[in-house]
This record gives structure tokens, sequence and C-alpha cells, in this order.
């Protein structure tokens, strides 16, 4: 079958700058040749039904409540050399260890803000920071256990951080089952390449819970807000792979600051939460009082200390946009070593030189709310009309503390199978980064890729697809 | 295990036990309703009304008790609770709900009956192809089953779920046999000839034609019949054999303070167990069966209470 080339000055995961095929991806391109259109056609729709009847599907916000779609599955890989995740995995651990010793610095000792690295408004002003967190001594200093970092290939060559995800990040479900998926479409090509496995994820991740209690043999449970959540099959998903109780607000119960689930043998004392609620819906005494998904009282059992979540509370000021601009800084902060990962170059709009250098060059930036997520409220400037840029310029006049402006960047291209036939499209990629007693991560993460020719949008709720990712043991390929 | 989660597995397991039985009985009534002398042909078509108390509901939606009104309501109508469409839907519900408890072939056998009724329900079902609907229906159920035997992990859950399919499974056998019993016994006395088809179509709707061969021989008769499905141990629908797994499944459950429901199951078991056909022809088939129903809706309740309910 014919591969599309990609179009110049954009770094491509199969093809190098001569549109010679990389080392490491020629056994893939060799499949690719030998395999036509009807017979990759064909299981596209094996794998379409396959998820249909497992239900790896998710809601959309606005559709019909249980309206389930499936986020649109890639056949083609897509490929990362071992010495690139060697790079990657080091600038990740390093990452992930600076912004739990920043979380565990602006609830404590201050140390950043005295130093002048950050200012004090930054970090306090910030909506999601929380005061009540204060001097709390949670195990091992640990906020965010499970971290989901978004990397993206630019045009150089070098993967740069796009945006840290510390609250509640999700998709790794969608890493494991694409991998389920692909290895019982296309067993021949697991025979021939070394790729890493991933399948030991949740294992990691009930490590992780465990250890994030001191107690020896914890009780850890997941928190969902329920079936109409996007993410409720993630939820489900990993509960049952790690054997633990998948519990929604209305079964837990507080009694004397402890947390209890309702049990058919009476209550049962819990003492890690996975929850994925965010902070504002977990306690209806202590954030919002209109949240029917969390528990009362839950944050006074949290601050006695009788149960640990994960994440912590207030890990949100460490992901904010606003803050992503410093983590470079922290990095240096904290551990003394430079920065492996790049960031993005950030303008923050906040400072008046920056706001006016954004405005002046509102057609070539990309901007962002602060707060903002999923890929909604930004503004794309070579691709808005005149009408968007002129509205986004008063949006950035009127408050320009909330957004940030970033270059945009060349997302690489990875081959994929579209109606088009094999076309490159971009793609970023979600490592999930797991700290408790260590660091750990599995190789690899979640690649999400943008099906429309062109476009840079990956988000699943904005009409995004999804691709196994191998990570390539050895170098030998 | 949580009470949220003992509840959604005991209720999906009693909806898609129902969802057989739903399937089970319209087939029979409508082969009964061919066979039978014209007169007696809207009371053949009304037993499965009868006999899950939906009368009512159906007079409320439709206007006469033909075949498709029937196929309709027992099948396909959502705004029925106890069609096999909204049971389905029901048994989804739940298990999406218990997702986490589940084995991932038990969540694809439930996820993908309800896929294909969705699409079933599309096409539309009519006399004609009735038949394909209600294979489907026990197909599935025996899938179900199947995949609850085969990969579920022997704990609580698996027991809550069980505890659903056979608090059910008695309820139903004891309501079919009341009201099938009644009307062959009768056809026995009006239409002698129509008889044989009555007792077979009550044995066909409990599945148990075969076993009633084997036990007793051609000649079928009223008590033999009463008997193979109220003590007979070794019939799988028969309410002694229900019983039996519904006492062992609740001894079997972990339990915290004192609880009724082993209790109450235990003493209908051992009723059932000690009793003979002597004392049912005694007490009236209709007296006993009514009196068992009382006691096993009772149990259900129970069940609710001690494991599942949380009043704060």
């Amino acid at each position: 079958m014919l591969i599309q080339t990609p179009p110049e000055g954009i770094y491509d995961e199969l093809f190098d700058e001569d549109n010679r095929v990389r080392p490491s991806c020629r056994m893939l391109e060799d499949w690719l040749i030998k395999s036509d259109e009807d017979l990759l056609a064909e299981k596209r729709r094996e794998a379409d039904v396959l998820f249909q009847r497992l239900g790896i599907t998710f809601n959309v916000y606005g559709e019909d409540q249980g309206a389930d779609r499936l986020i649109p599955f890639d056949l083609i890989p897509r490929v990362i050399s071992a010495t690139d995740w060697q790079r990657m995995q080091a600038g990740l651990r390093q990452r992930v260890q600076a912004l739990n010793r920043f979380l565990f610095d602006i609830y404590h000792d201050f140390d950043i803000i005295r130093a002048g690295v950050i200012s004090a408004e930054q970090v306090f002003a910030n909506p999601q920071y929380q005061p009540g967190m204060q001097n709390l001594k949670l195990p091992r200093n640990l906020y965010s256990h499970i971290a989901g970092i978004d990397l993206i290939r630019h045009n150089d060559g070098d993967f740069y951080v796009l945006e840290d995800n510390l609250r509640c990040p999700s998709g790794v479900s969608y890493m494991l089952e694409n991998r389920r998926m692909m290895m019982r479409l296309f067993p021949e090509l697991f025979a021939q390449a070394p790729v890493a496995p991933v399948e030991h994820y949740p294992a990691l991740l009930g490590e992780t819970l465990r250890a994030a209690s001191l107690k020896p043999n914890p009780t850890v449970v997941v928190l969902t807000p329920g079936r109409f959540n996007s993410a409720y099959f993630e939820h489900a998903f990993l509960a049952r792979q790690m054997g633990i109780e998948l519990v929604e607000g209305a079964d837990l119960f507080i009694r004397q600051n402890r947390v209890y689930m309702k049990t058919t043998i009476g209550p049962q004392q819990v003492d890690v939460i996975y929850r994925r609620i965010d902070d504002d819906f977990l306690d209806p005494l202590a954030g919002n009082p209109d949240s029917m998904l969390g528990v009362p009282g839950l944050y006074a059992a949290y601050r006695s200390g009788n149960v640990v979540l994960a994440n912590a509370m207030g890990t949100g000021v460490a992901d904010d946009k606003s803050i992503y601009p410093y983590v470079p800084d922290m990095i240096r902060f904290y551990l003394g070593e430079e920065p492996i990962l790049k960031n993005v170059p950030t303008w923050q709009c906040r400072k008046p030189r920056d706001l006016q250098y954004v405005l002046d060059n509102l057609p070539d930036l990309v901007v962002k709310e602060t707060q903002g997520a999923g890929g909604y409220g930004m503004l794309i400037g070579p691709r808005a009309s005149k009408k968007e840029l002129s509205h986004f310029r008063s949006l950035l006049k009127a408050r320009p503390d909330n957004y940030i402006a970033q270059p945009t960047l060349s997302l690489s291209t990875c081959p994929t199978f579209v109606d088009e036939g094999v076309a490159p499209r971009h793609l970023d990629l979600r490592p999930f980064v797991l700290s408790g007693k260590k660091i750990q991560m599995v190789p690899g993460g979640l690649t999400r890729v943008a099906l429309k020719a062109g476009s840079l949008v990956v988000n699943s709720s904005q009409g995004g697809g999804t691709k196994d990712t191998w990570v390539l043991e050895g170098d030998e390929c | 295990m949580l009470s949220r989660a003992a509840s959604s597995l005991f209720w999906m397991a009693r909806y898609l036990e129902r969802a057989e039985t739903q399937a089970r009985l319209l087939d029979v009534s409508l082969t009964m309703a061919l066979i039978d002398v014209p007169e007696d042909r809207e009371e053949q078509l009304s037993v499965p009304l009868l006999v899950t108390g939906t009368r009512e509901v159906f007079d409320e939606l439709y206007n006469d008790i033909t075949p498709q009104n029937l196929i309709d309501f027992l099948l396909l109508d959502d705004r029925h609770p106890a069609s096999v469409f909204s049971v389905i839907r029901s048994a989804r519900d739940n298990a999406l709900h218990i997702r986490g408890n589940l084995s991932a072939d038990v969540w694809e056998s439930i996820n993908s009956a309800w896929m294909e009724l969705k699409e079933l329900r599309h096409k539309g079902v009519t006399e004609s192809n009735a038949s394909r609907v209600f294979d489907w229906t026990r197909e599935r159920s025996h899938v179900f089953r199947g995949a609850a035997y085969g990969t579920l992990l022997r704990n609580d859950a698996f027991h809550f779920l069980r505890l659903g399919t056979f608090i059910e499974r008695a309820d139903t056998t004891a309501r079919v046999l009341d009201i099938r019993h009644h009307m062959a016994t009768k056809s026995l006395e009006g239409h002698p000839t129509q008889s044989f088809f009555e007792w077979t179509a009550l044995l066909h709707s409990l599945a148990a034609f075969e076993a009633y061969q084997h036990t007793y021989g051609h000649n079928i008769e009223p008590m033999n019949v009463a008997e193979l499905l109220i003590l007979k141990p070794d019939v799988p629908r028969s309410l002694r054999a229900c019983l039996q797994e519904i006492a062992s499944l609740l001894e079997q459950i972990q339990s915290g303070d004192a609880r009724r429901a082993r209790r109450l199951a235990s003493s209908l078991y051992a009723n059932i167990h000690y009793g003979d056909r002597e004392y049912i022809e005694e007490r009236g088939l209709h007296e006993y069966l009514t009196d068992f129903l009382e006691r096993i809706q009772r149990i259900s309740g129970q069940i609710q209470k001690d494991y599942m309910g949380w009043k704060q």
C-alpha cells in the first residue's frame, strides 16, 4: 500500500527529512507496504465491533446521557526508539519529582517564593491553591501520585512538554486497551518487533496507591463520579484490574473523622482513595455545597490524616498554565539539575510586555486559558478568522491574567489510516508517571492523533483518535 | 463487598432471569393459542400477563389481546418495565454500575446482548419471526450464565448474583405452576383432548418436559407435575432446587450481625425438603403456592434489608 509522505518542515515519526524511513521503523514500513487497504479496513471494522462489545466508550458532555461513543482507534502504531524513551523517561522523572517538591514547598516553607523564583501572588492567588492544605503532613510528602504529562515532538526532533496533568489525568485505559487490540488484530507484528510491554500498569498503580499510605496493608478504593462521567469506563477498568472496590460518593460515609464504605457486612474503613473527582466536588461541606458526588466530611477526615487522597487536594495549582512556564526553574531550584525535557516558550499575558507581544503577534500564536482543558476556550492564531482574532483581543485585554500564549508548534506526524489511505497526521503523547516509594512508569503512554488533515487538535472530545504506542526495546530494530 | 454492588448484582441477575422467563412464557402461549380451541385462545394468550401480574398495564397500553400486541408488549415495549427489552436494559444498567465487580466475559455478554437487542427491536418482531427472538433470548441467558459460572471468582459478588437468579426463578416457577396447573386441571374436566397440551405447555414453560418424561413416563398426572416442580431436588427449576441454592448461598455469604434472611430461607427450605405430595394435596396446591410466594417475597425483601439497605 502507498504511504503518503509528510509535508516539508514537519518532523515525521516514520520518515526522516530526506523521506527515508527511520531505522526504528523499518519493520513497520515493511508491514504497511505489504498490507492492502481492504485488509486494514476490515481490521478496523473488527476493532470497532470489539471496542463496542467491550464497552470501551466514553460519554460526550452535551450529548444525550448515556450516549456511548467510541474513540476512533487507529491501526498504525507510533514507534518510539529506545534511546528516545530513555531520555524521555529520565526527563519525566525529573519533572514530576520537581513538581511534587514544589507542591510540598508551597504548602509548607515557601522557599521558592522567598527565593524570588515565583511570585507569591502567582501561587496564593491561584484559585486552585488550597490554603487548608498548609502544613498538612502527607505520607512521603507526595501530592501527585499519578501524573499525565503531555508531550509533543517539535520539528527540531526534540520532545517538548505541552502540559502537566497532576489532578485526575485520564486515558491510561485506552493505552492498555489499544495494546490489547493490536496484539489481537496483528499478532504477527509483535512476533517480529521487540515492543516493550505496558500490561503491568495496573500492578504498578496498585503498588503506588498502597505506598501512598504508611499503613502496612491499606484498603484502597477508586472513587468515581459515576457512570455518566466521560471517563467512567476507565474508573471501572482500573478498579477491576487492581481488584479493588469502585465506589461512588454515596457508598462512603464519615464517622469520627474516618472514612468507611457501606458493605454487606457493615462499615469497612478506607485508607486510600484514588479519586477521580475534582477537588471542588469531593466534599460538599468544604467545596461546592451542591455536589452530590462527594462525601460530606471527607476533607476533615483527610486533614486528620485518617485517609490518603491520590492525588492530594490542591495539586491543581502546579499544573496550571500560568505555573507551567516556571517548571524548568523549579527543576533547577529543587534538584539543582538542568531540565531534560523542554518547555514550550510561553508568554504570560499577565505580564504587560508579554501581553503587548501577544496582541501584536496574535495570528502566529496559540492562546490558551490558564485553567482550560480539553481543547476548549483556545485560539489557534494561524487558523482563526478575523472575527475570532478580534474577539480574543478583547478577551485578552479584559482579563490578561486568564491567558497564556505560545508559538504555533508543529506537532510531529505519523502515518495514520484514514479515508484518504495512509497519510501523515499530527499527534501527541501522554505518558503516565507514578510516584510512590519510587517513581515508575510503563514504556510509552497514550498517543492521541488528530484525524483531520492538518488539524492540531488531538482531544478525544473534539474528534481526535488514539493509537498504540510502541517503545522498542534495545536499538537493533 | 459494597452494599450497592451487591444490590446491583442481585437485580442484574433477576432481570436476566426474567428476560428468559418472559420469552419462554410467551413462546409457549403463542404455540398453545394455535393449538387451542378458538374460544380459549384469548385465555391462552393472557397467561403470560397473569403470571407476571401485568394484565392491567397491558390493558392500559393495548386494546385487545392479539399475538402481535403480546409480542410488542412482552418483548419490546419500553413502557413496560418487565418487557424483555426493559429488563435487559435494566440488567445492563446495573452491570454498568458494578462493572468493577464483573469479569470482562460477563460484562461483554450483557453489553453485547443489549446491543443486539437494540438491533432486533429496530428491525421489528412479528409473529412469523418471533421464535428467532425467543431462541435468541434463551441463548443470551445461557451465555450470561455460562460466562458467570466460567469466569467469576467464587466470592460474595458471585453469591449475590446467584441469589438473584434463584429468587427470581423460585418466584416464577410458583406463579407458572399456580396458573397453568389451574388451567390444565380445568381443561381436564372440559376438554379432555386439550389437557395433554396444557400439561406440556406448563412443563415447557419451565423447561421441565424432558425431566417429567424421564421421571414419570408419558402419562401426565396433575399431582406428578406438582410434585416434580415443587419437591424434586434434581429439576433445575423446582422450588426445592431453588430453595436449596438460596439457603446454601445465604450460608456462604459473609455475614456481620444476625441475619434474618438466612433463618427465613432455611426454614422455607426445610418445609419443602421434608414436605410431601400428600401435604400439598391436603393443603390445596393454590393455597400452598400462595403461601410459598409470600414467603419467597419476604426472603427477597429481607436479603435487601440485611445486606443492601443503608439508611444513614
